[in-house]
């Protein structure tokens, strides 16, 4: 009895596979006619993953709008012959798992040539390696997170995945330049705290090694956990050795209380921390308190450049419902690069899958002027601009208090 | 589903009893033409359904509906009546009759929001609606008819062999067509629809009589589920979108089986159950070859898999050994301050407050994609012309987990262990009073509970690439937690149901992912008030939680009695 | 010695948070020997509460009359909320196995959490702020200026002499509601035997929500000194906050409110203490102190406690010590 039931079970299942590969048919035929109704270029999808809901939306949208914005110009101005570039926009909900679900269902696409994204460096972690294998270009508006593009050991720098660049500058730049910029304004005693993560410690690290190259004391480092609204025990640790200053490795959401709990508790002096500050947020959880605290942020402000303006003019002329906000210059830039690439390697491709190799090392040489700043990437697949500015608490609003190159 | 619609007086049914029939008979034929004409007028949405005699998606589940409605109203009256002995098509109809309703009305509501108005519905809707109405209220004037018991039923064991066969064959082709949908309008008109469907069929009887033919085929049923599942993969087209998606399924419901013992057999609620498959993530991605493991000792991974598991079950002893003096709520919170020790731990170890174990909050990345006996799992592989992505290969492997899993849970709830298990969940002292080591059993529960997870944790963090404290939130226990309330306490395919509602429905939903947590905690509090037992209940489970209700008692027991023959005439 | 005196007032500002949040699960379980485990929502509510109130009412105004308003906004929203929950969620399943009210109270835990956080700035009439991050909260001139200093070294927030006030009247009132008035003495006669008390003619089930009721009310009381305290309040402040009174309630012996009290009281001071000195054992102990390691101390002590004395510092189930 066991063996006849085997080979009945067998003969079913095998008929009701073979029934369910001629049921698929409809389906992909309907497809292929609605795509040849509507014109006869050939489409090639961008990729967007970014958090398009829940606490980190606004920063989400503006990187989704902008490279909707550079998708839209390149089509107008027929960037490439004979194809058509359309957004394939994914939600990553700012959470690594939902992230790498969103680049498996980009990467099994097969008209997808390129991906904008991720927004924080924690989700790149699980999405590089999924867009790798399927050999698609993947590049970041906002990863600062050094092992990214030089792995995990910062002695012998090593590039993960050929596959992933950024416009925007890392942690390793922009700490060092906080640091150089304290020190030069006269404060010699700093305390840091940071809570943690890749992006803090990795800011608070690069500040620290290079404000004591500088010649500045570190007078203490302390850390916080940031699903905690209280930091009494940290204010307490720092306050008996007197800093000048207090430097912040982490987020806005922390960073506000943070000021705000330091100067109630007497420790007068101001905070300063890395892009993850800069946000009107922070000033409003920092509450009147704030005035004087500081923050990098990667680029030259967008408004003070001439391409900058005209980039956010023609974002506000295109009617999008939210701001291009923090990145949105730099996703744009991201989406200008992949789309120069592909004037190279799509061109004459057959199809979006035979050109995904090419379009890897044509990325690698793109160079143009873009909305933040020039736009080309090193051997590591980093920018090779390093422009950063400074912004001060002033007035109840960020102010740029001084924009260079760091050398 | 008589909840819908207020039940018809005994007194008027039997003076229109006549009319019935023929009118349910109209109603599921007309379903069943519906499904030849033209539906909409725009093609582009719910996957064309303007064509006529090319039925796809809604016209589809019409038809299916149609189809079921005629053997059921032919099983009452006509060539099928013989099975109506047997089977109760009256209540079958009548729950028919409500679903149908229920899937049209989505479908034609799908049609107007997307199209713009109800204009836009071609005759083939409006047939429908006409038949889903004749359906309902025809249904519902069908009397019932007086039944035999399956349990004199003569077998025919190569019927039930192929019916069994051909359910799972309908079960693999529908999960294709379904995980195959993007989109969201026709998953939910399929899920009405298939639920709806289950639901008159169960009302019928016809689930009744599975669990019979079920029992006399046992290993016919698993070889045939397990057939399915394998097979599964070979439907996806080399896409690996929907295999993502299973292979989270599968090691949820792993963890969820693990935690079943504990709670559904043992009756112990572990609210920090996560926590076990966290140790066999972590155990693996520190022994790993990631750049950033902290161990250097790199065993084969069959090896790893022991370890991670072990750590589990230790872990699981430590924590079970207050049961011997807490219990209940008291165990509930001790079990949830665990979990919370758990996760605070591995984000605290990372070299700047304690050793340098965890990588803290960054978590463990990198971790290389397995490869077992030169099979290299990061690859997609070519199998009988079929190409099979990454996921797949997770997806074959954690099948075996899952299978290994499923088969220690039978074999210990059929055992004297589980016998022990169950008397300490009904009543502890009179448990230790006949003689039960109640103690003994209950760390054991949690150390095997403990075991599984911690198994099924060490692969996913291979499948995950990476491990860090955030997926091993509270959250994460709840969750698992429901899987088993929802799906039924104590059985293995309740467990299987509720994994799959709770991590499918999320992702194939999306637009309502903002709204996922609030429906969830809406969902957990109208269970407890409406169905506390879940929805694939074992019948001994259910009477817990419906003291008063005799019939249910006198078929467990009849159950029993019947069990108790069968294994005598064996 | 600054140091100490600084750690026992954070102690002592902790732990009156804590007593206020933890008075609420001990009189519920006391009454109807149920976890109410959602109980740290209505602490978070309360907070929204007093919110909603300020920005409703007073938008832009620092004087110090508006923190009794708001701190009526915040019972109103609370009470409300944990009367209201008894009713349709735990009523109907009081006679249900154990399991069913705790899996309830999870769902109730996670809809009231997410229900903040989706529809907070969706209220019909209103202009408030969208909870999906955290939300400033009102400045009060008097009791959010800048610390006092009574001793070189020792700072002490003005909202933390706030707390510690709030906490000390609550007692006060919550000591003359249980044994002066006619519910309190009903509540006491209830939770000793419910159904003797129901032969005597007390209506049972309003025993229940006035329990409730009370535990939402102080739970009001202290999110508006935590949002105070820390200058802004989110939709998450709940689970944690309420994890530790059920700690503190289980602390001083779950059921006892005079308990729930001092069981607060003594958690907040081991938190700070543990996170001031636990910090300076030598290295290999070290590394396990200070403030990372204090939440692990304080659910290990919860464990400890649940094992070895179940029934807490001051032991039994009365409601009459109070």
């Amino acid at each position: 009895m066991p063996k006849r039931s085997v080979v009945s079970v067998g003969a079913t299942l095998l008929a009701a596979s073979l029934a369910l590969s001629a049921c698929g048919s409809r389906g992909g035929s309907d497809n292929s006619s609605t795509a040849g109704g509507n014109s006869s270029a050939k489409v090639a999808k961008i990729g967007v993953i970014a958090p398009l809901s829940g606490d980190l939306a606004a920063l989400g949208l503006g990187i989704k709008n902008s490279v909707d914005l550079a998708i839209k110009q390149a089509n107008e101005a027929n960037a490439i012959p004979g194809w058509k570039l359309e957004l394939a926009a994914e939600d990553d909900q700012a959470t690594a798992d939902v992230g790498k679900n969103a680049a498996t269902k980009l990467a099994g696409d097969k008209e997808v040539i390129g991906v904008v994204g991720t927004l924080n460096s924690s989700v790149a972690l699980q999405v590089q390696p999924v867009l790798a294998s399927a050999n698609i270009v993947q590049v970041s508006p906002a990863n600062t997170g050094v092992s990214l593009t030089k792995g995990e050991d910062a002695a012998n720098p090593k590039r993960p995945f050929p596959t992933y660049f950024r416009t925007c500058t890392t942690d390793a730049i922009q700490g060092p330049f906080a640091a150089r910029y304290l020190f030069n304004s006269g404060i010699k005693e700093v305390a840091t705290v940071h809570d943690k993560k890749a992006y803090g410690q990795g800011l608070v690290e690069a500040f620290t090694a290079e404000f004591k190259n500088l010649g500045g004391t570190i007078v203490a480092a302390e850390t916080i956990n940031p699903d905690e609204d209280k930091y009494d025990a940290v204010v307490s640790a720092i306050k008996p050795k007197a800093p000048e200053a207090v430097y912040y490795g982490g987020e806005y959401p922390q960073g506000g209380p943070l000021s705000q709990q330091m100067k109630s508790q007497g420790l007068d002096v101001p905070l300063m921390g890395g892009d993850g500050l800069f946000d009107g947020k922070f000033i409003e959880l920092a509450g009147s308190t704030s005035e004087g605290d500081m923050a990098t942020s990667v680029g030259a402000p967008t408004d003070s450049t001439a391409a900058g303006k005209t980039f956010l003019d023609q974002y506000k002329t295109a009617g999008y419902s939210d701001p291009s906000a923090a990145y949105g210059g730099y996703a744009y830039d991201a989406a200008n690069a992949i789309i120069n690439a592909l004037k190279v390697s799509l061109k004459d491709a057959a199809s979006v899958e035979a050109a995904r190799p090419n379009t890897v090392t044509d990325l690698g040489k793109v160079s143009f002027d873009g909305v933040t700043g020039k736009v080309a990437f090193d051997e590591f697949g980093d920018t090779t601009t390093k422009v950063l500015t400074v912004y001060k608490v002033t007035g109840g609003a960020w102010k740029a208090e001084k924009t260079d190159e760091f050398k | 589903m008589n909840f819908v619609i207020p039940t018809i007086p005994d007194a008027t049914r039997a003076q229109h009893a006549s009319k019935g029939w023929p009118l349910a008979l109209a109603g599921s034929v007309l379903l069943l033409v519906s499904g030849l004409l033209s539906w909409s007028y725009d093609p582009s949405i719910l996957g064309d359904i303007s064509i006529a005699f090319w039925p796809a998606t809604f016209q589809l589940f019409a038809m299916i509906l149609g189809v079921i409605g005629i053997v059921l109203a032919l099983m009452h009256q006509g060539p099928l009546s013989k099975l109506g002995n047997w089977f109760d098509a009256a209540l079958g109809l009548r729950a028919l009759g409500t679903a149908s309703l229920l899937v049209i009305l989505f479908g034609l509501f799908a049609i107007s929001y997307q199209a713009g108005g109800l204009i836009n519905i071609n005759p083939g809707g409006w047939v429908a609606l006409l038949g889903a109405i004749l359906l309902l209220v025809g249904g519902r004037f069908v009397p019932q008819r007086t039944l035999h018991s399956f349990a004199k039923a003569k077998a025919n064991s190569t019927l039930e062999i192929v019916v069994i066969v051909v359910l799972m064959a309908l079960v693999l082709f529908g999960l294709a067509y379904v995980l195959g949908q993007d989109d969201p309008w026709v998953f939910v008109g399929f899920l009405i629809m298939a639920g709806g469907a289950a639901m008159a069929l169960a009302r019928a009887g016809f689930f009744t009589w599975l669990s019979h033919i079920s029992q006399r085929h046992r290993h016919v049923l698993t070889l045939a589920a397990f057939a399915v599942a394998f097979l599964f993969p070979f439907t996806q087209d080399g896409s690996d979108a929907n295999m993502s998606i299973a292979t989270q399924v599968l090691i949820f419901a792993a963890t969820a089986i693990g935690l079943n013992i504990v709670v559904g057999l043992a009756g112990l609620l572990d609210l920090g159950y996560i926590a076990f498959l966290g140790s066999g993530a972590y155990v693996a991605a520190m022994m790993s070859n990631a750049a950033s493991a902290t161990i250097g000792w790199k065993p084969p991974f069959v090896v790893v898999m022991l370890i991670g598991a072990c750590v589990a079950a230790t872990l699981g002893l430590i924590i079970g050994s207050p049961t011997l003096r807490v219990s209940g709520d008291y165990l509930a919170i001790v079990t949830l301050a665990f979990g919370e020790i758990f996760r605070l731990s591995m984000f605290n170890l990372d070299g700047n407050n304690g050793p340098d174990l965890t990588n803290g909050p960054n978590g463990i990345p990198g971790i290389p994609d397995l490869n077992l006996f030169g099979f290299d799992f990061g690859k997609p592989h070519e199998i009988a012309g079929f190409t099979l992505g990454r996921f797949s290969n997770y997806y074959f492997v954690l099948l075996l987990l899952i299978g290994f899993i499923i088969l220690v849970f039978t074999r210990l709830n059929n055992s004297r262990i589980g016998r022990g298990w169950v008397a300490i969940r009904e009543d502890e002292r009179a448990a230790e009073a006949m003689g039960v080591n109640t103690f003994a059993l209950k760390l054991l529960g949690f150390a095997v509970g403990a075991f599984l997870a911690g198994l099924a944790g060490t692969i996913k963090a291979h499948q995950d690439t990476a491990s860090s404290p955030d997926q091993y939130i509270f959250l994460e226990s709840a969750f698992l937690l429901s899987a088993v309330v929802l799906g039924g306490m104590g059985t293995v395919a309740g467990v299987l149901v509720g994994a799959t509602i709770l991590k499918l429905l999320p992702e194939k939903l999306r637009f309502f992912s903002e709204y996922r947590l609030l429906l969830f905690g809406l969902l957990l509090v109208v269970m407890m008030r409406v169905r506390p037992e879940g929805l694939i209940a074992s019948k001994r489970r259910q009477l817990e939680f419906h003291e008063d209700d005799e019939a249910l008692a006198s078929e467990i027991q009849q159950d029993h009695l019947v069990e108790k023959a069968a294994e005598a005439a064996r | 010695m600054e140091t100490f005196l600084q750690q026992l007032i954070n102690g002592l500002t902790l732990g009156s948070l804590y007593a206020l949040i933890a008075v609420g699960y001990t009189v519920v379980y006391g009454i109807v020997q149920l976890i109410n485990f959602a109980h740290g929502e209505v602490f978070m509510i309360g907070a929204f509460g007093a919110l909603a109130t300020y920005l409703l009412l007073f938008q832009g105004q620092t004087a110090l009359w508006i923190l009794p308003i708001m701190i009526i906004g915040a019972m109103v929203a609370a009470v409300g909320t944990a009367v209201a929950m008894e009713r349709v969620a735990y009523r109907p399943l009081r006679n249900a196995p154990r399991l069913a009210p705790l899996i309830t109270a999870i769902g109730i835990s996670v809809f009231l959490q997410e229900f903040i956080r989706l529809f907070f700035d969706k209220i019909p009439g209103t202009n408030f702020p969208s909870a999906k991050a955290k939300i400033p909260f009102p400045q009060i001139d008097v009791v959010t200026g800048k610390a006092f200093s009574p001793l070189a070294g020792v700072q002490i927030q003005r909202a933390a002499v706030f707390t510690i006030a709030m906490m000390a009247l609550s007692a006060l009132g919550l000591w003359y509601f249980i044994n002066k008035t006619k519910t309190g003495r009903g509540m006491q006669a209830v939770s000793q035997d419910p159904d003797t008390a129901r032969l005597m003619g007390i209506n049972v089930d309003r025993i229940i929500v006035a329990a409730f009721a009370v535990g939402a009310a102080l739970a009001g009381i202290a999110g508006v000194a935590q949002g105070l305290q820390i200058t802004n309040i989110n939709f998450k402040m709940g689970f944690i906050a309420g994890l530790k009174a059920f700690t503190a309630a289980v602390l001083g012996g779950i059921g006892n409110i005079q308990g729930a009290v001092i069981g607060g009281l003594v958690l907040g001071m081991a938190e700070a203490m543990i996170t001031q000195y636990t910090g300076m054992l030598p290295d290999p102990f070290g590394q396990f102190g200070g403030s990372s390691w204090k939440d692990v101390w304080a659910f290990a002590l919860l464990i400890i406690v649940l094992v070895f004395r179940p029934q807490g510092l001051l032991g039994a189930k009365v409601v009459d010590r109070a």
